[in-house]
């Protein structure tokens, strides 16, 4: 793993004595694709807000590249390329325009690096068109491309994919990956598509109600030690007494069976052996909603 | 100098709104079209100098001088006596008639009137350019960049007022030329009488309209900072434009109303907005002068900037 390039220590946010966000301490390295879970209203946005500088930090604070949020906002944010919620951008303004007006802002960024960007979303064909004859897909696609332009080393995205079609849905991940893998940035991301997010992430931080549940590789998080394995035999009853030293369930004609991966050639040898056929034996792995749910729920 | 490059973006955000331009094009085809009432109603009211003109403005005087004697002496009317005596006393004596042949100068002093749509429409820029941001969403982007809050707040707020300025120019500019095309410049070179510390002195027109465009801008100056606080507070433009108007228009009569009754009223901001009344005319409370206006207007000013700027600073950005 890479340095660490974003550090929260004790992110709080009350607001009318109402905690909303609890005491976040945890770190995000470069190179990662950190992706931030929870049910509405767990406090998602507001941290991201809270790191980005829109909303004040009551306690805590949050360090980005060794520059702290609080004390030297300008330094820190310089780092930072983020969309909250919909980027929105200045419907009159070309595209072009759009990416001039931040590109102003920053010293060096030159009449190339707005091209390259630009080349990167793939909108080099709409960029001179004024923003509101853009999709949502295209609008999208230009507020990641006002993010890159100034080469920050971490990525705040809230909900990346609002609007796109699977194919930009999968052109965005490889990208996101991409840029972690060849600038090194770290990237983190805010979404509620569970199923990209495990594609998309290495690494996820679980929300509840302000406070920090959990953060695991998503690896941990899908595959523990041990896992429910689904065969499908041709004598039910016979299995169960068979596999009677595991926990066995059964559900629509298959046996659920609690196994961890050496059990398995034990488990098949024993029902070959009692003369049970055997038609299929698959892992039933949890999905990353499953294990959210479950997490969340408690 | 990154200000400036503030300062340009927020300029091109204004210049590249369709609105903008019709507000322009709307304040030059007015000063066009009052140009051409004026001329084409020249035969109904021609001012006609005659000869005669000597002796009315010395009936003129005489009386003035009667009434001077019968004045009390903290009458504020004295000093407005006492000018337009010393003027008229100028002009027997060097022979400068009262009423001039319309020409491009009395052109763009009586197009001075339309500073008030100019002022108007500042209002409209000054309260939108904050609020428009937080309605449109676009203040999200615009505050995760390398500045201060207080830096982008100040270029907001530059820009509007440098809105003003420039369109108080071409209203200028556009009187100027219209009114050379369609009056043509003065015969020989009429000067401006000002009265000045007890004497009359002869100024260049050209100075005189200017300070008179300058000066008729400070109340739009005012109201635009004005309004520009309420939308940055309430992050709502319609208020701001609607307070502001009310004010434009109402403002002066009310604080007139009250002044007739209360000496506090010279504490309130448009007793003091119009700074021409210690030069042509009386002051509206007896006692102030200039500098007393000066500093009221101040005072208003910084109010209006510091609220805007700190409740800018602090507050959450929720759009």
């Amino acid at each position: 793993m890479g340095k660490s390039i974003v550090q929260m220590k004790g992110l709080t946010k009350v607001i009318k004595n109402k905690r909303i966000v609890s005491d976040l301490s945890f770190d995000i390295y470069e190179g990662e694709v950190f992706g931030f879970l929870g049910p509405n209203g767990a406090g998602k946005t507001t941290t991201i807000r809270m790191m980005v500088g829109l909303m004040s930090i009551t306690e805590g604070d949050v360090i980005i590249n060794g520059n702290s949020i609080k004390t030297d906002f300008e330094k820190a944010v310089a780092n930072i390329g983020a969309i909250v919620e919909n980027p929105e951008l200045y419907k009159f303004l070309s595209g072009y325009d759009n990416l001039m007006q931040y590109a102003r802002m920053v010293k060096g960024i030159t009449k190339e690096k707005i091209d390259e960007v630009v080349e990167l979303v793939g909108l080099t064909s709409a960029i001179r068109n004024k923003v509101k004859t853009y999709s949502l897909g295209m609008r999208q696609r230009l507020g990641l491309a006002q993010c890159l332009l100034h080469d920050p080393k971490v990525l705040i995205l809230d909900e990346p994919t609002n609007g796109l079609d699977p194919a930009g849905i999968r052109e965005m991940r490889d990208y996101l990956q991409k840029l972690t893998r060849e600038k090194g940035m770290a990237i983190i991301v805010s979404s509620h598509l569970l199923s990209e997010m495990e594609m998309m992430c290495d690494r996820i931080g679980i929300i509840q109600k302000g406070q920090l549940v959990g953060v695991q590789t998503v690896n941990e998080l899908i595959n523990e030690e041990s896992q429910t394995y689904i065969v499908e035999v041709s004598d039910i009853s016979a299995a169960q007494k068979v596999l009677s030293k595991y926990s066995v369930e059964i559900n629509e004609g298959d046996i659920y069976v609690q196994a961890s991966r050496e059990d398995v050639p034990e488990i098949i040898e024993k029902l070959v052996h009692a003369g049970i056929k055997i038609y299929g034996i698959k892992v039933n792995s949890k999905t990353l909603e499953d294990r959210f749910l479950e997490i969340t729920n408690v | 100098m990154t200000m400036i490059k503030l300062i340009q973006n927020e300029w091109i955000k204004i210049i590249k709104r369709p609105g903008t331009l019709v507000m322009i094009a709307l304040v030059i085809i007015l000063v066009g079209v009052v140009g051409a009432f004026t001329k084409y109603s020249e035969g109904k009211s021609q001012q006609v100098t005659n000869d005669k003109w000597k002796q009315v403005l010395q009936q003129d005087t005489d009386s003035l001088k009667k009434d001077l004697k019968e004045a009390s002496k903290n009458d504020p009317n004295r000093k407005f006596i006492e000018k337009n005596i010393a003027v008229n006393e100028y002009r027997i004596k060097h022979n400068i008639a009262p009423n001039e042949e319309r020409n491009v100068w009395t052109f763009i002093d009586s197009t001075s009137d339309v500073i008030v749509l100019v002022g108007l429409f500042t209002i409209i820029i000054a309260a939108n350019i904050v609020a428009s941001e937080f309605n449109w969403g676009t203040i999200k982007l615009l505050l995760i960049r390398p500045y201060s809050r207080s830096e982008i707040i100040l270029s907001k707020y530059l820009t509007s007022i440098l809105f003003g300025l420039v369109f108080l120019a071409v209203l200028f500019c556009a009187s100027l030329i219209i009114g050379l095309i369609l009056f043509g410049p003065a015969d020989g070179n009429p000067s401006y009488l000002a009265y000045v510390d007890g004497h009359v002195e002869e100024q260049s027109r050209l100075l005189y309209s200017a300070k008179l465009y300058l000066l008729s801008f400070i109340e739009t100056f005012m109201l635009a900072t004005m309004a520009f606080m309420v939308s940055t507070i309430f992050r709502n433009n319609t208020i701001a434009i609607g307070l502001s108007i009310f004010l434009l228009f109402m403002g002066n009569v009310i604080t007139t109303i009250v002044a007739t009754k209360y000496e506090w009223a010279k504490y309130i901001l448009f007793a003091n907005t119009n700074l021409m009344q210690y030069m042509d005319g009386a002051p509206l409370v007896e006692g102030m002068t200039m500098v007393f206006s000066c500093i009221v207007l101040i005072c208003y000013l910084v109010v209006f900037l510091f609220l805007a700027f700190y409740v800018f600073s602090k507050r959450d950005v929720t759009a």
